[in-house]
């Protein structure tokens, strides 16, 4: 009997771009990170594992794996939460609604990079409006009360407030100690406009009879129904929410690149700025192809877990 | 056990009417229908009872307590939705356990990780599961406990909102429509398992329908509910006999009642396209009126009958039971439906000319404002 061809013809286009453009880049990526390969050199070398090994070696990778996760055990649930709330408190508003959607959802249209030096001079230690708010509230007497906490008992020079007044104010980008936590809040504020709207799209779709019968079994605080209902209801868009923000942290980098570029002492030195690093900077492709990998690695554990755990316990039927 | 009172309800939404100024008055242990068409405004009145929408004007009295202003939470009514409304995330069992968990248990005993270290949790929780047992075993649901609600058929859901609405024993049961859902069968089933339910349990239903059978099989007494308004209120034999007004014949009935366009002549005689209706019912004014003669009460009759229509068989519609022939009367001007059982009828096929006989006691007469002139 005669078979038709054809089909192979259909789907060979597509197949043929996403092999070259998705999969193969993954294969050679893979290559690179088992070699030692300079990008323009002529030659290279097979060293194995030796670029893994060094991510474990050297305590300047540590440091990275550590701002990384950081990063992201800070913005996710501070950008899902806030995402949450201010979806709920938009979706409960009779009108206005429209305007606290764009205003939130501003950031996450404009461009980050350029956005990044409008936060660097804001946070400048020196001309940034940040610091000169708080230099002049100093010598505002209810404004010192409160954030020295003096009003709770706590001698104010003591305080962090305090001691920053009689010292001089925080070197937001350039000090160790603030410099991941300024990165962490520009990439919440990002980030949470984005989440607001999914979580809006997810509340119009619980069903308005199941407050109802909340109500009428007897769940008469807005507490209890959100626990009853909105929480439960709104499961799938948590993992959707949650698995997105994580990729999109874990891929942080032009705020990097534009106001830390990794420092100060490499707390701000995060995944894909090391790649970019060790790979364009550096010309250390083999490096910069294991960091790849490894970077593959954490995102795709996160898709799996999603798809293979969670997205089970969240769909309801 | 309530009894529930409404007077002079109503309800708008912006510069739209919904209910316009309703008295209703619910005795003790009463199953009472409101049947109406979609958009009649009977949904939005049960939620008013329920305490999910708030009236314009008018009071909701249960139990001699005016309610107004009391939540829906703290009515202690019961809602059964047509949606079922169950928690999806939940197994049977910790749906039917909701209600109960929620008005027994304290909130620092609900309260995650906290709750377990509360000393009376224990015994409240096992006496809340013995009351989701015993509803259970009422519903037959035992074997479905812990399922969630999708892997349930239509019928399983129902009945699970039902045991939900039964298991903490208010003194009211208010339900949606709730078998819209449902198929056929599954409905004329369910149909009789409430009002065994009902029976059971002695306490007020208030059922919400816009299928009039639902209304008529089960019910102590019906309100047939239009454009905000409840024309009529009896026992569903007087509804269907005794209809007050035109739109109540229409509605309640299937096939719908024949309406012809009559009129009574000086003499007091009431005709149909010339022909005499009945002698038994005069009427003082001269005029135009409408008969309405039901399906069950005409017949195809042998041309030697003195009072008949002529008409034309255009459609025969065969129930089994029953068959429904649609007939072309007055030179295809007027419509009329006539039920027979098939015996009676069995040579009787499309495109047939015959001659069509009614009962004459069973004739109504609905004046120009569509009241029913002939009303015991």
């Amino acid at each position: 009997m005669l078979q038709s061809r054809s089909h192979i013809w259909f789907v060979s286009p597509a197949i043929l771009l996403m092999v070259v453009i998705l999969i193969l880049p993954v294969f050679v990526a893979a290559t690179f990170s088992f070699t030692d390969y300079n990008l323009g050199s002529q030659d290279f070398r097979w060293i194995g594992w030796k670029n893994y090994e060094s991510l474990g070696k050297f305590s300047s990778y540590k440091k990275m794996f550590t701002a990384s996760l950081t990063y992201v055990v800070i913005v996710v649930p501070v950008s899902v939460l806030l995402g949450l709330g201010s979806a709920m408190l938009i979706s409960s508003l009779r009108f206005g609604g429209e305007i606290y959607k764009t205003v939130f959802f501003l950031p996450v249209m404009a461009t980050l990079l350029a956005m990044a030096y409008a936060w660097e001079f804001t946070l400048d230690p020196v001309i940034g409006v940040v610091n000169k708010f708080l230099d002049d509230g100093c010598s505002v007497g209810w404004f010192y009360k409160f954030f020295t906490g003096s009003w709770l008992g706590i001698n104010p020079t003591e305080s962090w407030y305090g001691e920053l007044c009689n010292d001089r104010m925080p070197n937001w980008l350039g000090h160790k100690n603030y410099a991941l936590g300024s990165i962490s809040f520009i990439g919440i504020w990002q980030a949470f406009g984005f989440n607001m709207v999914l979580y809006l799209a997810g509340l119009t779709s619980v069903p308005r009879d199941l407050y109802a019968a909340a109500e009428m079994d007897g769940a008469n605080s807005t507490w209890e129904k959100f626990k009853l209902v909105t929480w439960p209801m709104l499961g799938p868009t948590h993992v959707f929410v949650v698995t997105i923000t994580s990729i999109r942290s874990f891929q942080v980098f032009d705020t990097v690149e534009a106001l830390t570029r990794g420092g100060p002492s490499k707390t701000t030195y995060m995944m894909v700025y090391a790649m970019f690093e060790k790979g364009v900077k550096q010309n250390l492709v083999g490096m910069g192809s294991a960091l790849t990998i490894v970077f593959l690695g954490f995102v795709l554990i996160l898709t799996l877990t999603q798809v293979y755990f969670i997205n089970r316990k969240v769909h309801y039927s | 056990m309530a009894e529930i009172e409404l007077k002079s309800i109503s309800k708008s939404f912006g510069s739209t009417e919904v209910i316009k100024s309703l008295d209703l008055s619910i005795s003790n242990g009463e199953f009472i229908t409101i049947v109406g068409p979609s958009g009649c405004g009977k949904s939005t009145l049960l939620r008013i009872i329920a305490g999910l929408e708030n009236q314009s004007t008018g009071d909701v009295i249960i139990d001699g307590n005016v309610v107004n202003n009391t939540r829906a939470s703290e009515r202690d009514l019961a809602m059964v939705f047509q949606s079922y409304a169950l928690y999806p995330h939940l197994t049977v069992q910790q749906n039917l356990m909701v209600p109960l968990k929620l008005r027994r248990l304290s909130i620092l005993e609900r309260f995650p990780i906290i709750g377990w270290f509360m000393p009376n949790r224990r015994s409240k929780l096992d006496e809340v599961v013995s009351k989701v047992q015993a509803a259970s075993e009422t519903l037959q649901i035992t074997h479905l406990l812990d399922r969630k609600p999708g892997q349930l058929s239509g019928g399983q859901q129902q009945r699970v909102a039902v045991g939900r609405a039964m298991v903490r024993e208010p003194v009211a049961f208010l339900m949606d429509e709730p078998l819209s859902n449902l198929d056929a069968g599954l409905r004329v089933h369910m149909r009789a398992e409430i009002s065994e339910l009902h029976r059971d349990l002695k306490t007020t239903f208030i059922y919400v329908t816009h299928d009039q059978a639902e209304a008529l099989t089960m019910s102590d007494r019906m309100a047939v509910m239009m454009d905000g308004e409840i024309l009529q209120l009896d026992t569903p034999h007087e509804i269907y006999n005794n209809p007050s007004t035109i739109r109540v014949a229409e509605f309640v009935g299937s096939p719908k009642i024949n309406i012809l366009k009559g009129e009574y002549d000086e003499k007091g005689n009431l005709n149909c396209f010339g022909t005499k209706i009945t002698d038994s019912i005069k009427l003082a004014q001269k005029g135009n009126v409408s008969v309405g003669i039901r399906p069950e009460h005409m017949e195809l009759v042998s041309s030697n009958d003195k009072k008949t229509f002529k008409g034309d068989i255009v459609y025969r519609e065969n129930l089994g039971s029953d068959i429904f022939l649609h007939l072309a009367v007055n030179e295809g001007e007027q419509k009329i439906i006539v039920r027979s059982e098939p015996s009676k009828v069995i040579n009787a096929a499309v495109g047939d000319q015959v001659m069509i006989g009614w009962d004459e006691q069973k004739v109504m007469v609905f004046d120009v404002d569509g009241k029913n002139v002939t009303m015991q």
